[in-house]
C-alpha cells in the first residue's frame, strides 16, 4: 500500500519521534509512505485566522500535490489535517472557492490515525504485536482538530472517538474511558494566554490521574508537546508534581511491534516516559 | 368526513369486511381496538411483542394526574385480553397486503411463542427453572430475565414466551444434534445432574463423547469469533464424571413397556446408541457382537491414553442397566443370519458392523515382516497382546490413528517413533490438539513425503524408501493434491512400518440376494434421515454406511435409526415431521470482552509416556462452571428443556416454527408506536460510559414499584440514594445535526413529573432540570409545571447542556451550565436522567414498506393536517406517536378517530363478523347462606409493601360467613381471573369480596369475571385498600394493616346483605344531537351520519362554520376557506344530517341512549323537541380580546386572527412593513387564565413566516416566554429563525410595555440574552391571544356538565377518556375541550364519534342495578325526593305516591338520604347494608 505522506513543520522539531515512529510502524505494516515533494505550510496558526484567501490556498497547493501523483494524503498533524480537510471542502463543496489552484478532490485526506485505523489496515496490526502493552492504563486524547467540525473532518463520533481507544486495546493495552477526550488543551494560547492553556491543560492532566491512567496517547504534535513540555509548570503553580508521560500513538504502536528504536524516541520527552514502562515490564 | 367517495365505490362491490386490523398493541392500539370491537367489528390485533401494552405499560406515573401508568391501563387490558371479538396475534408483523379499502387481505407473521397459548397459565414454573439470562428490555435492560419470561406481570396474553432465535450453532454442527447451548446452561448454574440428562437425550456416551470427540460443536462456537471457543467437550466430560461419581445413578423413565424385540448388529457407538434408545422407546433389545468386548472401534480403535476402558465400561453399563442385553463372540455369519433373528422373534434388526479393515498402501514390500496396519496394531495392543514395532518407526498416514499409533508405539517403548504424511500440516484430518500432544511427546512429523516401497531382508524391513511431494490442485476432497516430485527418493532406515491410511467396509456378510444398495466406496446405502435400507424392517447406521467417520457421527446415527425403528414398529410414517424448521442463529459477538478458554490439565509428558494413564485430565467443578458461563447464548433459549420438565400443564413446545397468517379486514389502524431516541446520539453525555447517566425510561422503571429497584429510587453505580438529581431535556430531539429536528413533545412534561414523582419517593431529592423551552402545553400542563417549580421545588434552568463530566472515584457528574447572570457555573451531580425524545419504532419502516404507505422524511406516517388520521393509501389509518410525537390523550384521540374512520368505510358490514358474549345462566343463591369468598390483593408492592396482606388475610378467615379467603399478586391479572372463577364455582361462593384498588377502576372487571362464574354481578363488593389506605398510610405499616382489616370486615359485613340485582333493556334511539357547528361539530356529525346515523347539527350562529371563518391558512399552507367550503357542502348535502341554525337549548332530559333535547331556533325561536341517543359537545372557544398592551386604542395593535385576516383580505401589505412586534402569552399564563393556549406559538410563527415570504426584509419580533411549537411544528420554528424572525424571551415578572408616543409605537422588553433592555418601534403590534371557551355556563348546568376551573368542559378522564364526559353517552371535542390547532380538532371530533357508534352501534342499552326504588306503602308524597334529585327523575303518579324511573335513575342515592318516610332504597346500597358497614367499622378488631 502507498500513499502521499504531508509531514508538516513540527515533525522535523519538537515531533521528530512521533515522525520517526510512524515511518517505522508503517514499513512493519508493509505501508509505504511517499513525501509529497515540495509541500509548504499549511497555514495553520497564523494564516487561517489572517487571511482567508492564505487559509485555502497554502493547502490546496498540497492537495494540487497529492492529486498529481494520484494518492491518499496522510497527514500526522491535527492542526494540518483540519486546514486540508477545510481546503478540501472550500474548494470542491457547494460555494465553491477558488484560489487559483485546480484541486478536484481525487486525493482523500486522511488523518494518520484514521489512515492506521481504517478498514484493511487494521485488522493487520494485531498480527504485528510482539510485545502486548500488558497492565498500560492509557486515556486517549484525540483534541479537537481531528474531530470538529465533524462537516469538515467527517468524523462518524466527534463526540466519543474510539478510534485510539480501539487501537490500544488491540496492542494490548487497557484503554480508559475518561469524559476530556476531545476537550481542548488550550494549544493556541500557550503563548498568548498562559493561563487559560495552565487551567485547560492543568484539567485534562488531572482527569488523567483521577482517571486512574498511566499516561496520555495522542496523535497531533501539539497535543503533545503542550501536555508533556508545560508539565513541571503547571505543576508548580498548583503545587502538585505532575509526571505523566505522554504518547505518540505511532509510539506505543512501535513498542507493540518490539521495534528496537522504541527506546530513542523515548529519550526525547520531557515527562520520561522509561521507569513507567519498566515498571510495567514493557522494557 | 371525507370517505362520502370512497363509500360510493362499493355500491355494486361486494360487501367490506366486517373485521379491521389494528397493527400495535400500545394504548393507542388498545383504544381502537375496543372501539372498534364495541361498535361491532371484529378486530385483529397484532402485536411484535409477546404481550400488548406498549410503552405506556413501562411508565411509573402519567402527567398531570399522577395516575399510576399500570392501573390505569391494566383494566383496557384486561378488557381486550377478554374481549371476544379481539383476536391478539402476539409476536406478529404484518408482511404483505393485496387487495384496497374495504378488502384488504394481509399476510402476518407470526414468530414461535414455543408456549401454547390456551395451555399457560402464567403461573411462572418454566421462568423459574430456565438457566438463560437475558436483559430484560421491560425494565430498560436495567435487570436481567430469563430466556422464557412474561413481559410484565399484569401482561395481556397473560402468557409465558420463550425467547429463542434458532438453533445455536453449537447443536447445528453436532452430528448428534445435542443441546449443546443448553447443557453448558446448566453447567453454568451447577445444575449437573440435569445438564447430563439433557446430554443423554441425543447422545448415550457422555464420558466416551466427553474424552473421544472430534467435537465440531467447538469449531462453530461464537466465542472463536471473540478469542477461542467454549471448552464444549471438557464440559460433557465433566458432567458425564460428576454422574458416574455420584451414588445413586438416575436412570432416565422409560415409556411403556413394548412386546417387540429388536436386534442390533455390532456393539460401537451407532449399535449402543440405537440400543439405548430403543430401550428407552419400552423395546426389547439385545446386542449381537462378534468380537469379545462391546464398544466397537471405542474399544478396539482408541487408545487408553485417550479413552480409559473403565470410562468405556461406565457408558456402556449405563446402556445395559435399561434392560439392554449384549451378547459378545456372537458375529453374523454363516452361524447367525438376518432371517435367523426375524426367525427368532426379532421384529427389526438395525446393522451397525462399522469399518474395521484397513486400507492397503498398495506398495512394493507391504507384505513384509514388519508391516502391521495401523487398527490392526491398535486392536492387538488393546487386546493386551505384546507387539514390539523396534526403536525405528515409521508410521504412515495423517489421521487419528496415525497419531495414535505413533503415541501408543512410543508408550510400548519404541526410541524414534515417526509419521510420514505426504500433504502439509494445513491439511492433515488428525486433530489439531492430538498432534500437538503427539509432537510434546517427540513426535516427528515428517509433512509432504509419501512411501515408495518397503525394503526387507529377509522377508524383514529394514527400511522406507521415500519419495518427496509438493501440492498441486485441491482435489475431490478439497484438500490440495500431493504430486510427487521427480527424483526425490530417500531411504530411511526403519525397524517396522506401520501405515494407517484409512479403513474399509466389510460386507461381505450380507446375503446377496437381498438386494442390497452398495455404494462405489464399498458401504451401505441407506434413507439419509430414516436411515432404513431397502430392507422391510432393517435399518443400518455408523462407520458401514458413513465409512470410517467419527463417534459422535455413529450415535446421532443410532439415534435417528432407533427413532425410524419405533415408527416402523408402530406403523407411522418413517420421515414425517424429521427436517429441522429453525434456522441456526448467527450472531457477531460485539463489545463482548475477551474472556480466555480454560484448558484441562495435562499429564506431564515424561510421565505421561512411560504408561497408557489418560493424558487430559478433567475440570474441577469450580473452572467447569467459569468455562460454561463463557457461553454467548447464541440462540437466547438455549433448548436446556427444564421449562419443558416444569411446565405441569404441558405448555412448552420447543417445536413450533413461524407462522404465516392471511387475514381478509375491511381496513387496518396502524398504531406502532415509538421508540425512545438512543441516547446515544448525544455521545458528549457518556450514556453507557456513566452508569450514573440514564435514560427517562430507565428511570420511569426505577420509579416503577415493579422496576428494578421496587420503587427505591437508586442509582445504578452503587444503589445509593440520589439527593442531587439532573434531567437534561431534548436528548434527540430539536437536534438538526443528528437528523431529529423535531419536538418530542412529551418530555418537559414527564420529566416534570418525574421529579416530582421522584421527589414524592424521597423529599431529600432535589431536581434540577435543565432545558431549552418549557413545553407545557397540554391541558392542566402548564399549572403542574408551576406546581412542579413552587411546590416542589424543582429548579429548571433555562440552558442546554454541552457536555457531561464524570468524576471517575465518586462517579458524580459534572455540569457546567450558564445562569442567568450569565456566569459559567459548574456543578455535581448524583445522577443524570437523559430526557431522550421519540423516535418512529424501529419496525414501522419495514411496517411502511410492507404496507406501501409513505413515510416523512423523519420516519413517521405522512398524513395531511386535514385529514389527520388518513395515510397515503386508502383504507389504512393511523394514530399516536406514529403519527408525530404526542403524549397518551392525543394518542387515544386519534386511535379513536382511525377507528371512526376504519369503520365509516366498512359501515355496512357492521356486525357481520361478531360473536355474541354468552354468559352461563345465574346461579339462584336467594334462600342460601351467606358464602363469602375474600381475595386480598398486593398489587406488585403497591399494598404489599405496606400493609401485611397475608396478615389481612388470616384475619378475613375468620370473619362471619367468609368460607374462603386467598391472596395474590395481582388480583386483576388475567390468571388470578381464571383462579378467582375457579373458587367460586368449586365453593360454591355466592358472594365475593375483593380488597384491592379503587372499584371506579376495577369494579366492572371483578363483577364481569363473577359474571361468568354465574353469579349476578351485585353479589360483589369491594374494601379499597390501596388508594384509601397503603398509598395515603405509607410510612405507617402496622397501623396500615389495621386499617386494611377494618376495611375488610366492612366490605364483609355489607356483602352477607348483598342481593342479586336485576337490569332491564331498553332500546337506543339511534340519532345524534351535536352541538356546535364549528370545525369540530362539522366533523363529527359527517362521521356519525357517515356511519349511517342520524344527526341533528345545532348552532348558535346563523350559519355553519365557527372559527374556521376567522381562519385562512394553515402553518402547514392548507387553505382553510377551501376545506370550510368543503366542509359545508357535505354537511348541507348530507341526507342523514339535519343542521338547525341559530338554536338554543332550552331543556335537557334523560340518559344514555335516550336523550330529550328542547331546541328553540330561528328569528321566531320556535321550540321542538330532539330525541337522541347520544350528544357530542363542540360549542368551541373564541380568540380572547386583549385588555392589556393598548388593545383597542390603536389600530396597529390587533390579535393574531385580525393580522391573519386583513393580511389575506389585504388590507395590510406586509410588503410595506418594516417592523412588526409579536407579544406571545397575551391573557394566557398568567394568574387569572393559568393555562397555555397551544396554538398561539404556531400561529405566530405561521403569520410571521407570511410576512417574512412577502417580505424578507422586515424585522419581525416575537417576544415570548417559551416556544411551544410541539412536535413536527418545530421544523417552522426553525424555518422562522431560518428566515430572519428574531425571538426575544421575556418573563412574567418583566412584561413588554407598550406605549404609543409621536414615533408611533414603542415596545419595551428586557432581554435576558442582552441582559439588557431593549426598546422596538414596530409598525404593527400583533397579540398572541389566549383562547377561552365560547360561552357555556347556561348549556354546562343545563346539561349537567362539568367545567374546568378555566371554563373548558371536562373530561372524564384527562389521560384514558379525552372526549368522553362523565354522564355516558356524553362527548365532547374541539376548543370546547380546550385550546388546540385544526388537525387535532379534526381527530377529537372523530374520536368522539368513534365514542359515540360504540352505543349507537347497539340496538339496546342495559338499564337498572343500582337505582333507586320507591316503598309505595311508605311514601307519603311529600315531594322531598322530588325536589333533591339533580337529575328531576322522581315524579309522584296518578296513585300519588313517588315514581322514580330505573332508565333514567343515576344512582346517586340523593333522594334515598333525604326522604324522610325512609321510603327509598337505593339498590345496592341499602339501609341495611350501609349500618352493617358502620356497625362493622365501629365493633374493633379482636385481636
Amino acid at each position: 500500500m502507498k500513499v502521499s505522506f504531508y509531514p508538516g513543520c513540527s515533525l522535523e522539531g519538537t515531533a521528530r519521534e512521533y515522525g520517526e515512529s510512524i515511518e517505522q510502524v508503517c514499513e512493519t505494516l508493509g505501508i509505504e509512505i511517499e513525501e509529497i515533494p515540495g509541500w509548504n505550510c499549511c497555514g495553520a496558526s497564523s494564516a487561517h485566522c489572517m487571511d482567508e484567501f492564505l487559509s485555502v490556498a497554502l493547502p490546496a497547493r498540497n492537495l494540487f500535490l497529492a492529486e498529481r501523483v494520484e494518492q491518499d494524503l496522510v497527514t500526522p498533524c491535527a492542526a494540518c489535517f483540519n486546514r486540508l480537510k477545510t481546503a478540501e471542502k472550500s474548494l470542491t463543496g457547494a460555494s465553491k472557492m477558488d484560489v487559483g489552484i485546480p484541486v478536484q478532490g481525487k486525493s482523500k485526506v486522511l488523518h494518520i490515525l484514521e489512515f492506521l485505523t481504517q478498514e484493511g489496515v487494521v485488522e493487520t496490526i494485531e498480527k504485528h504485536v510482539k510485545s502486548p502493552l500488558r497492565n498500560l492504563k492509557v486515556v486517549s486524547y484525540y483534541g479537537c482538530l481531528i474531530v470538529r467540525p465533524p462537516r469538515i473532518t467527517d468524523a462518524k463520533h466527534w463526540e466519543d472517538p474510539q478510534a485510539l481507544d480501539r487501537l490500544i486495546a488491540q496492542l494490548g493495552g487497557e484503554s480508559v474511558f475518561w469524559p476530556y477526550k476531545t476537550e481542548c488543551c488550550g494549544g493556541s494560547l500557550v503563548l498568548t494566554n498562559v493561563d487559560i492553556f495552565r487551567r485547560l491543560t492543568g484539567r485534562l492532566l488531572d482527569m488523567a490521574k483521577d482517571a486512574e491512567a498511566d499516561c496520555i496517547v495522542t496523535c497531533c504534535p501539539l497535543c503533545q508537546t503542550n501536555l508533556d513540555t508545560r508539565q513541571q509548570e503547571i505543576g508548580s503553580a498548583v503545587g502538585i508534581t505532575y509526571d505523566l508521560p505522554i504518547f505518540y500513538f505511532t509510539e506505543l504502536m512501535g513498542l507493540a511491534f518490539g521495534l528496537q528504536a522504541a527506546g530513542k524516541w523515548f529519550r526525547r520527552h520531557l515527562v520520561d516516559p522509561i521507569p513507567l514502562l519498566r515498571s510495567k515490564n514493557l522494557i | 368526513m371525507n370517505s362520502n367517495e370512497t363509500k360510493s365505490n362499493f355500491k355494486s362491490d361486494p360487501p367490506p369486511v366486517g373485521a379491521v386490523m389494528v397493527v400495535g398493541g400500545g394504548i393507542g392500539g388498545i383504544q381502537s381496538s375496543l372501539d372498534l370491537a364495541n361498535s361491532g367489528f371484529r378486530v385483529y390485533l397484532v402485536e411484535e411483542d409477546s404481550a400488548i401494552g406498549g410503552r405506556m405499560a413501562q411508565l411509573d406515573k402519567t402527567f398531570p394526574t399522577n395516575d399510576c401508568s399500570m392501573c390505569i391501563i391494566s383494566p383496557k387490558l384486561v378488557e381486550v385480553g377478554r374481549h371476544n371479538n379481539i383476536e391478539i396475534l402476539s409476536y406478529a408483523s404484518v408482511d404483505g397486503i393485496e387487495g384496497e379499502a374495504g378488502n384488504f387481505r394481509v399476510t402476518v407473521k407470526q414468530k414461535p411463542r414455543f408456549i401454547e397459548l390456551d395451555k399457560c397459565t402464567g403461573c411462572g414454573d418454566c421462568a423459574k427453572v430456565c438457566p438463560v439470562e437475558v436483559a430484560n428490555e421491560f425494565d430498560a435492560d436495567l435487570i436481567n430475565r430469563r430466556a422464557v419470561y412474561k413481559r410484565y406481570p399484569q401482561a395481556i396474553p397473560n402468557a409465558f414466551a420463550i425467547d429463542k432465535l434458532g438453533i445455536s450453532p453449537c447443536k447445528a454442527h453436532c452430528p448428534a444434534g445435542i443441546h449443546v447451548q443448553g447443557y453448558v446452561a446448566l453447567i453454568g448454574q451447577k445444575k449437573f445432574k440435569e445438564a447430563l440428562a439433557l446430554i443423554r437425550k441425543n447422545n448415550p456416551l457422555p464420558a466416551i463423547c466427553g474424552r473421544a470427540c472430534t467435537h465440531p460443536c467447538e469449531g462453530a462456537c461464537t466465542r472463536n469469533q471473540v478469542e477461542d471457543p467454549i471448552a464444549i467437550m471438557s464440559l460433557k466430560r465433566f458432567v458425564a464424571d460428576w454422574g458416574y461419581a455420584q451414588e445413586e445413578l438416575d436412570l432416565p423413565p422409560i415409556d411403556e413397556k413394548r412386546e417387540e424385540k429388536v436386534a442390533i448388529v455390532g456393539a460401537g457407538p451407532a449399535g449402543l446408541s440405537a440400543a439405548f434408545y430403543l430401550a428407552l422407546a419400552g423395546y426389547q433389545v439385545a446386542i449381537f457382537e462378534a468380537l469379545p468386548e462391546p464398544g466397537g472401534m471405542m474399544m478396539w480403535g482408541i487408545p487408553e491414553y485417550r479413552l480409559p476402558r473403565e470410562v468405556l465400561k461406565k457408558d456402556i453399563e449405563y446402556i445395559q442397566r435399561l434392560g439392554v442385553e449384549i451378547k459378545t463372540n456372537t458375529p453374523l455369519g454363516p452361524e447367525l443370519s438376518l432371517d435367523d433373528l426375524f426367525n427368532q422373534g426379532f421384529k427389526a434388526i438395525f446393522l451397525s458392523v462399522g469399518a474395521k479393515k484397513s486400507v492397503k498402501l498398495g506398495i512394493e514390500g507391504e507384505d513384509s515382516e514388519g508391516v502391521i496396519h495401523g487398527l490392526d496394531y491398535l486392536r492387538a495392543i488393546n487386546a493386551g497382546k505384546e507387539i514390539p514395532l523396534g526403536d525405528q518407526v515409521a508410521v504412515i498416514g495423517g489421521g487419528n490413528v496415525a497419531i495414535d499409533v505413533v503415541r501408543t508405539a512410543i508408550r510400548r517403548g519404541s526410541k524414534n517413533a515417526f509419521i510420514i504424511y505426504r500433504r502439509s500440516r494445513e491439511e492433515m484430518p488428525a486433530l489439531e490438539e492430538e498432534v500437538i500432544e503427539a509432537e510434546e511427546e517427540g513426535v516427528k512429523i515428517h509433512y509432504l513425503v509419501a512411501p515408495k516401497r518397503i525394503l526387507n531382508r529377509d522377508g524383514k524391513v529394514i527400511g522406507i524408501e521415500l519419495l518427496r511431494m509438493e501440492l498441486g490442485e485441491p482435489d475431490a476432497s478439497g484438500r490440495r493434491r500431493p504430486i510427487p516430485i521427480e527424483g526425490s527418493e530417500f531411504i530411511v532406515e526403519v525397524d517396522s512400518v506401520v501405515p494407517a491410511i484409512g479403513q474399509s467396509t466389510d460386507l461381505s456378510f450380507l446375503p446377496k440376494e437381498k438386494g442390497w444398495n452398495i455404494s462405489q466406496g464399498g458401504t451401505l446405502e441407506v434413507d439419509p434421515v430414516t436411515y432404513a435400507t431397502g430392507i422391510p424392517g432393517v435399518f443400518a447406521g455408523g462407520d458401514m454406511v458413513t465409512g470410517p467417520a467419527t463417534v459422535v457421527e455413529a450415535v446421532g446415527a443410532g439415534r435417528e435409526a432407533a427413532i425410524s425403528i419405533a415408527r416402523y414398529l408402530q406403523g407411522i410414517d418413517l420421515s414425517e415431521g424429521r427436517e429441522g424448521k429453525l434456522p441456526v442463529v448467527e450472531v457477531t459477538p460485539e463489545g463482548v470482552a475477551k474472556n480466555p478458554r480454560h484448558s484441562p490439565a495435562k499429564l506431564d509428558v515424561q510421565e505421561r509416556i512411560r504408561d497408557f494413564r489418560e493424558v487430559q485430565q478433567g475440570f474441577s467443578e469450580e473452572v467447569a462452571v467459569a468455562e460454561a458461563q463463557r457461553c454467548l447464548n447464541c440462540g437466547i433459549c438455549s433448548e436446556c428443556l427444564q421449562c419443558v420438565e416444569a411446565c405441569l400443564a404441558h405448555a412448552v413446545n420447543h417445536e413450533m416454527v413461524e407462522k404465516h397468517l392471511t387475514l381478509s379486514v375491511g381496513s387496518i389502524v396502524l398504531s406502532p408506536g415509538f421508540d425512545v431516541t438512543d441516547p446515544l446520539l448525544r455521545e458528549e453525555y457518556g450514556y453507557g460510559h456513566y452508569p450514573n447517566v440514564i435514560t427517562s425510561l430507565e428511570f420511569e422503571r426505577i420509579l416503577s414499584a415493579t422496576g428494578p429497584y421496587q420503587g427505591h429510587i437508586r442509582r445504578p453505580s452503587d444503589l445509593s440514594d440520589p439527593e442531587r438529581v439532573a434531567w437534561i431535556q431534548c436528548v434527540g430531539s430539536r437536534d438538526e445535526s443528528h437528523g431529529k429536528d423535531y419536538c418530542s413533545s412529551v418530555c418537559c412534561m414527564y420529566a416534570t413529573k418525574e421529579a416530582i414523582i421522584a421527589r414524592e419517593h424521597n423529599s431529600t431529592i432535589k431536581p434540577t432540570i435543565f432545558f431549552i423551552d418549557i413545553r407545557a402545553h397540554g391541558k392542566g400542563f402548564d399549572q403542574y409545571y408551576e406546581r412542579a417549580r413552587d411546590v416542589y421545588h424543582v429548579r429548571y434552568i433555562r440552558c442546554q447542556i454541552s457536555k457531561i463530566v464524570e468524576k471517575p472515584r465518586s462517579k458524580n457528574l459534572l455540569i457546567a451550565y450558564i445562569d442567568e447572570t450569565g456566569k459559567v457555573v459548574e456543578e455535581e451531580f448524583d445522577l443524570v436522567v437523559l430526557s431522550v425524545g421519540i423516535s418512529p419504532s424501529k419496525t414501522s419502516r419495514q411496517l411502511a414498506e410492507n404496507l406501501e404507505i409513505e413515510l416523512n422524511s423523519y420516519g413517521f406516517c405522512q398524513t395531511d393536517p386535514l385529514t389527520p388520521m388518513q395515510t397515503s393509501r386508502p383504507g389504512i389509518y393511523v394514530c399516536g406517536a406514529f403519527q408525530s410525537p404526542k403524549d397518551i390523550p392525543e394518542t387515544i384521540s386519534q386511535a379513536s378517530g382511525a377507528a371512526a374512520f376504519a369503520s365509516e368505510i366498512l359501515s355496512k358490514s357492521r356486525g357481520s363478523l361478531v360473536c355474541q358474549e354468552v354468559f352461563p345462566p345465574e346461579r339462584d343463591v336467594q334462600g342460601e347462606e351467606p358464602r363469602i369468598g375474600v381475595f386480598v390483593c398486593h398489587c406488585g408492592i403497591n399494598i404489599g409493601g405496606v400493609v401485611d396482606v397475608p396478615a389481612v388475610k388470616e384475619y378475613a378467615q375468620t370473619l362471619p360467613h367468609v368460607v374462603y379467603v386467598d391472596e395474590n399478586l395481582y388480583t386483576c391479572s388475567q390468571d388470578t381471573q381464571a383462579k378467582m372463577k375457579e373458587v367460586i364455582t368449586e365453593k360454591q361462593l355466592n358472594r365475593i369480596v375483593v380488597a384491592s384498588c379503587s372499584p371506579r377502576t376495577h369494579e366492572p372487571l371483578f363483577q364481569a369475571t363473577i359474571r361468568e362464574a354465574g353469579l349476578n354481578k351485585y353479589l360483589f363488593e369491594m374494601a379499597n385498600i390501596r388508594d384509601q389506605c397503603s398509598w395515603v398510610h405509607m410510612d405507617r405499616k402496622e397501623e396500615a394493616t389495621r386499617k386494611a382489616k377494618d376495611l375488610v370486615r366492612m366490605a364483609v359485613a355489607k356483602a352477607q346483605f348483598l342481593e342479586p340485582l336485576k337490569e332491564q333493556e331498553l332500546t337506543i334511539t339511534k340519532r345524534a344531537l351535536v352541538v356546535g357547528g364549528g370545525a369540530s361539530g362539522m366533523v363529527a356529525a359527517l362521521g356519525l351520519a357517515s356511519q349511517g346515523f342520524e344527526v341533528f347539527l345545532v348552532e348558535k350562529e346563523k350559519e355553519l362554520g365557527g372559527n374556521l371563518r376567522n381562519l385562512y391558512y394553515t402553518i402547514h399552507g392548507n387553505e382553510v376557506q377551501e376545506y370550510l367550503r368543503s366542509l359545508l357542502e357535505k354537511v348541507q348535502n348530507h341526507p342523514s344530517i339535519q343542521v338547525i341554525l341559530d338554536a338554543v337549548i332550552v331543556d335537557f332530559t334523560g340518559f344514555k341512549g335516550n336523550f330529550k333535547t328542547g331546541i328553540m331556533s330561528g328569528p321566531a325561536m320556535a321550540y321542538r323537541q330532539i330525541e337522541h341517543g347520544v350528544s357530542i359537545i363542540a360549542t368551541g372557544g373564541e380568540e380572547y380580546k386583549p385588555e392589556e398592551y393598548l388593545y383597542g386604542q390603536d389600530e396597529r395593535i390587533m390579535t393574531q386572527q385580525e393580522l391573519e385576516g386583513k393580511i389575506f383580505r389585504q388590507e395590510i401589505n406586509p410588503g410595506i412593513v418594516d417592523e412588526v412586534v409579536m407579544i406571545q402569552c397575551v391573557g394566557s399564563r398568567i394568574p387569572e387564565r393559568p393555562y397555555c393556549s397551544r396554538v398561539c406559538c404556531s400561529t405566530a410563527i405561521k403569520n410571521a413566516l407570511k410576512i417574512k415570504e412577502k417580505n424578507p426584509h422586515a424585522n419581525v419580533f416575537i417576544l415570548y416566554r417559551d416556544i411551544r411549537s410541539y412536535g413536527l411544528l418545530e421544523d417552522y420554528y426553525a424555518r422562522a429563525r431560518k428566515a430572519g424572525v428574531i425571538f426575544v424571551r421575556y418573563d412574567l415578572t418583566n412584561k413588554p410595555e407598550v406605549t404609543q408616543g409621536k414615533e408611533g409605537l414603542a415596545v419595551s422588553v428586557y432581554d435576558p440574552a442582552l441582559r439588557e433592555k431593549i426598546t422596538l418601534h414596530p409598525q404593527l403590534l400583533v397579540l398572541s391571544s389566549a383562547i377561552i371557551p365560547r360561552e357555556n355556563n347556561e348549556l354546562a348546568s343545563l346539561m349537567k356538565l362539568q367545567r374546568t376551573s378555566d371554563s373548558f368542559f371536562l373530561e372524564a378522564h384527562m389521560k384514558l377518556r379525552p372526549v368522553d364526559f362523565a354522564t355516558e353517552g356524553m362527548y365532547l371535542c374541539g376548543l370546547a375541550h380546550s385550546p388546540k390547532p385544526l388537525d387535532e380538532s379534526i381527530s377529537q371530533a372523530a374520536a368522539a364519534v368513534s365514542r359515540a357508534c360504540t352505543l349507537l352501534s347497539h340496538d339496546t342499552i342495559t338499564v337498572g342495578g343500582v337505582v333507586a326504588r320507591v316503598d309505595e306503602e311508605k311514601c307519603s308524597a311529600c315531594l322531598t325526593c322530588v325536589r333533591v334529585c339533580p337529575y328531576d327523575v322522581p315524579f309522584i303518579d296518578e296513585k300519588g305516591v313517588a315514581q322514580i324511573d330505573s332508565a333514567r335513575c343515576q344512582g346517586c342515592g340523593s333522594c334515598a338520604s333525604e326522604c324522610p318516610g325512609k321510603a327509598i332504597q337505593l339498590q345496592h346500597f341499602k339501609d341495611e347494608e350501609i349500618i352493617a358497614k358502620a356497625t362493622a367499622l365501629l365493633k374493633k378488631e379482636a385481636a
